[in-house]
C-alpha cells in the first residue's frame, strides 16, 4: 500500500479547465472519496491518477514515485469501473488471471492467488462462469477481485455501486467498507452520491467545476462546510439556504427577510457576520436544527407548510421563507397539514451564515 | 358502465385483426420475393444438369428428361481446354478476392480503430472523405483508373484489379468495423492497461478477439465484392490466361456458341464460394456482440 500525493493538479479541454488545481494527499491506507455532481471533474481526477489520460500540468506521486509520465501499467494500482469493464470473452477465473498473466508470473502462482481472491470474494463456484452469465452484484463482485488479486499500491473506484440496484448497494456499501478495513488498502474513490461517501470514506473530497471546494473528514465537511455548495451538496435532504440581509441596531446583529420577518442573532453569530463583505448573508440551517412550532414562541418566524412528507422515522415538513425551500424534520407524532401556519426557530449554535457575495461559510474570528 | 365493458374488447379485437392483416400482407409479399429471387436460381440449376439440345427446346422442359453432369464434368476436368480455362479463371477470382480481402482486412482494422478511438485534427473529414468515392458510380472512374494503371504499368496485371477493389471495398469496409469498435466500451481497454497490458496489448488480447465477428464480417463482405466484379476486371485485363471469372465466363461461352448447360453449371460453381460465405456471414451477424461485457 502507499500514499497519493496530487499536487497542483490541472487538466484542461481546450480552452476548458476539467480539474483545476486540485491538490490534496491520500495518506497510507486510507479511504477518500471524491464526491460532487455530474461533470465536477472527479471522474477526470480519478482518470489522472491511473494515467488513462495525460496531464496537463501539475503532479502525481504514488508511493514514493511521480507517476505523471508513467503508463496506467506501471503504476501499480487497480481500478474498480462503473461499468466493471470484465472481459465478456473470459471466464471468471481468466478474468482474475489476466493482470497477473500480463505480470509474467509463474502458473502455479497464479492459479494460488487467483483461488485465494475467489475464496475471499466468496464466488469459488463462479470460476468457470462467464460475465454474462453473472448477476450484477457478482460481476461487480469480479470486477473487485481483478483488483484485489495483484495486491496493487492504490485501488481506484469510479462509481463502482452506481449500477446496482438500491438494495444490492447498501449490502455492497458495506462489503467494500469491510474489504477496506481488512486490507488496509489505500482506496481513491469516485461517486456523486453524497451518502455513499459519508458513510464509507475516511475523507472526502467534495469537487465542484473542476475545484476542489472541501477535503476533510466527512463529520467535519457535514458540521463545517466551507461554502455553500458544499452545504448544499453533502447531506439528505438537503441544507436549506435562505438568504438575508444583515443590519445593526442598537448593538445587536440583525438579519432581516424580503418578506418582513427578522432575526436576532447570538453574539457568536453577529461576530461572523461582521466578517462578512456585503451585506447579503445566507443562513443555513440543516432540517434537523430546527424546530417546527405550531404557535409563535418567541425568536421564532411564521411559515407556512407547503407539503409533508411523513417517512415513517421522521415526518419532513417543507416551508417556503424568502423565497428559499426550507426543510424541517419532526417526529412523526407530530402531524401537520400542508398550508397550516407553522413558527419556526434556528438553533442558534448549529445554524451556518454564508456571504452572500463569495458563497464562503463564515467565520467567528 | 355495461357499454364500457361490451365496447372494449370489441375495439382490442379489431385491432388484432388489423395486425394479422398487416402480418399476412408481409408473408405474401415475403413469398413473393422468395419466387423472385429463388426461380432464376432454380433454373440455372436445372439448366445446367440438362443436354444441350434439351436447354434450347420449346416449350421448355421443366425438369430435364435425362438429368446429366456432364457439363460439371467437362468443366472441372484439367485435361479438357474448356476445364484447363475455367480452372484457371476460379484461380485468378481465387487470389484476386483473397489478395483484395487480406489486405483491406490489414488496412481496415487500424483504420476503423483510429477513427473510433483517437482525437486528431481533421478527423471527421477524413472519416467523411473515405466516403467520398461511394457518392459516384463506379463507372465514373473507369477511364481515369485506366489511365493511371497504364501510367503505374499495372495494366494486364491482377494488382490493378487488388488496388481497385480496395478503394471500392476499404471505406465500407472501415465504417463497418468502426461500427463494431464504437460498441466496445472504452473501458475494457483502460482495465487491460491497468492490469499491465500495453495500448498494443489490450488491442491485440482484448479487443481484436471482441471485433472478431466485424472483422468476419468486413472481409466476407470485400471478398464478395471483388469475387463478382465485372466492369474493371472487363477493362483492365485483356490476357486470357489472366481473366477472372465474371469475364471469363462470359467471353469464353460465347465464343463456343452458346453452351447454355456449361455456362449455367460455371455460373453455379462460381455462386457457391458466395453462398457459402453468406451462410457463414449470417452466423456471425446474429452472435451477440459484447453482451455481459458491461452494464449499459
Amino acid at each position: 500500500m502507499a500514499h497519493v500525493v496530487l499536487k497542483d493538479l490541472v487538466k484542461t479541454y481546450g480552452g476548458f479547465k476539467a480539474v483545476n488545481n486540485v491538490s490534496l494527499t491520500v495518506n497510507d491506507g486510507e479511504f477518500v472519496a471524491l464526491v460532487g455532481p455530474s461533470g465536477c471533474g472527479k471522474t477526470t481526477t480519478l482518470n489522472l491518477v491511473a494515467g488513462l489520460i495525460p496531464i496537463t500540468s501539475g503532479d502525481i506521486v504514488i508511493g514514493d514515485r511521480v507517476v505523471n509520465d508513467l503508463d496506467p501499467k506501471d503504476r501499480d494500482i487497480a481500478m474498480v469501473f462503473q461499468n466493471y469493464a470484465l472481459y465478456p470473452q473470459k471466464s471468471v477465473y481468466k478474468n482474475l488471471a489476466f493482470p497477473l498473466q500480463m505480470r509474467k508470473l509463474p502458473r502455479d502462482e497464479i492459479d494460488k492467488k487467483v483461488k485465494d481472491a475467489a475464496r475471499v470474494l466468496d464466488m469459488t463456484h463462479l470460476l468457470e462462469r462467464k460475465p454474462r452469465e453473472l448477476s450484477g452484484g457478482q460481476q461487480q463482485r469480479v470486477a473487485l477481485g481483478r483488483a484485489l488479486v495483484r495486491d496493487p499500491a492504490v485501488f481506484l473506484m469510479d462509481e463502482p455501486l452506481s449500477n446496482l440496484d438500491a438494495k444490492l448497494r447498501v449490502q455492497m456499501r458495506s462489503e467494500i467498507k469491510r474489504f477496506h478495513q481488512d486490507l488496509k488498502a489505500t482506496i481513491i474513490y469516485v461517486t456523486h452520491d453524497q451518502l455513499e461517501a459519508v458513510t464509507m470514506a475516511d475523507k472526502m473530497a467534495v469537487m465542484n467545476g473542476g475545484f476542489l471546494q472541501q477535503y476533510d473528514s466527512p463529520a467535519q465537511v457535514f458540521a463545517h462546510p466551507m461554502n455553500m455548495f458544499v452545504a448544499s451538496f453533502i447531506g439528505s435532504p438537503a441544507m436549506s439556504l435562505i438568504p438575508l440581509q444583515a443590519s445593526t441596531a442598537n448593538g445587536n446583529t440583525v438579519l432581516t427577510s424580503a418578506e418582513g420577518w427578522t432575526l436576532k442573532l447570538s453574539p457568536r453569530n453577529a461576530r461572523k457576520v461582521a466578517g462578512a463583505t456585503t451585506k447579503k448573508v445566507v443562513l443555513g440551517a440543516r432540517h434537523s436544527t430546527i424546530k417546527l412550532h405550531k404557535s409563535a414562541v418567541p425568536g421564532s418566524i411564521p411559515a407556512k407548510a407547503y407539503t409533508v412528507e411523513p417517512t415513517g422515522d421522521v415526518t419532513f415538513v417543507q416551508a417556503f421563507l424568502s423565497g428559499a425551500i426550507v426543510n424541517v424534520s419532526v417526529p412523526p407524532t407530530i402531524t401537520v397539514a400542508p398550508d397550516e401556519q407553522i413558527w419556526l426557530e434556528f438553533d442558534q449554535e448549529r445554524m451556518h451564515l454564508f456571504d452572500g457575495e463569495t458563497e464562503m461559510a463564515l467565520k467567528a474570528d | 358502465m355495461s357499454t364500457i365493458a361490451e365496447t372494449a374488447p370489441r375495439r382490442q379485437t379489431r385491432r388484432r385483426m388489423r395486425v394479422d392483416g398487416w402480418r399476412w400482407g408481409g408473408r405474401i409479399f415475403l413469398v413473393f420475393m422468395l419466387f423472385y429471387t429463388a426461380l432464376p436460381m432454380i433454373w440455372m440449376l436445372l439448366t445446367s444438369i440438362k443436354s444441350g439440345f434439351a436447354a434450347m427446346q420449346f416449350p421448355p422442359q421443366w425438369w430435364p428428361d435425362e438429368p446429366t453432369l456432364a457439363s460439371y464434368q467437362k468443366l472441372l476436368d484439367p485435361q479438357n481446354s474448356v476445364g484447363q480455362d475455367f480452372l484457371r479463371f476460379f484461380w485468378n477470382s481465387l487470389f484476386v478476392s483473397t489478395a483484395t480481402t487480406i489486405l483491406s482486412v490489414i488496412v481496415a482494422v487500424p483504420a476503423a480503430y483510429a477513427f473510433s478511438r483517437f482525437r486528431f485534427p481533421g478527423r471527421n473529414f477524413l472519416f467523411f472523405a473515405v466516403l467520398l468515392r461511394n457518392m459516384f458510380p463506379a463507372v465514373i472512374f473507369l477511364v481515369p483508373l485506366f489511365i493511371l494503371m497504364r501510367m503505374l504499368g499495372l495494366v494486364n496485371t491482377h494488382g490493378s484489379l487488388i488496388l481497385t477493389y480496395l478503394t471500392f471495398g476499404l471505406p465500407l469496409a472501415i465504417w463497418l468495423l468502426k461500427g463494431f469498435y464504437d460498441n466496445i466500451p472504452v473501458q475494457l481497454e483502460q482495465a487491460a492497461r491497468i492490469d499491465g497490458a500495453t495500448r498494443f496489448q489490450a488491442f491485440i488480447l482484448i479487443v481484436m478477439p471482441l471485433s472478431t465477428p466485424g472483422i468476419i464480417a468486413t472481409a466476407i463482405y470485400s471478398f464478395i465484392g471483388a469475387w463478382n466484379e465485372y466492369i474493371y476486371a472487363y477493362t483492365f485485363l485483356s490476357k486470357n490466361e489472366q481473366l477472372t471469372l465474371p469475364v471469363g465466363i462470359q467471353r469464353f461461352f460465347s465464343e463456343n456458341t452458346t453452351d447454355f448447360p456449361g455456362l449455367m453449371a460455371a455460373s453455379f460453381m462460381m455462386s457457391v464460394p458466395v453462398v457459402v460465405l453468406f451462410l457463414v456471414l449470417q452466423r456471425y451477424f446474429v452472435r451477440a456482440l459484447t453482451e455481459g461485457a458491461v452494464k449499459h
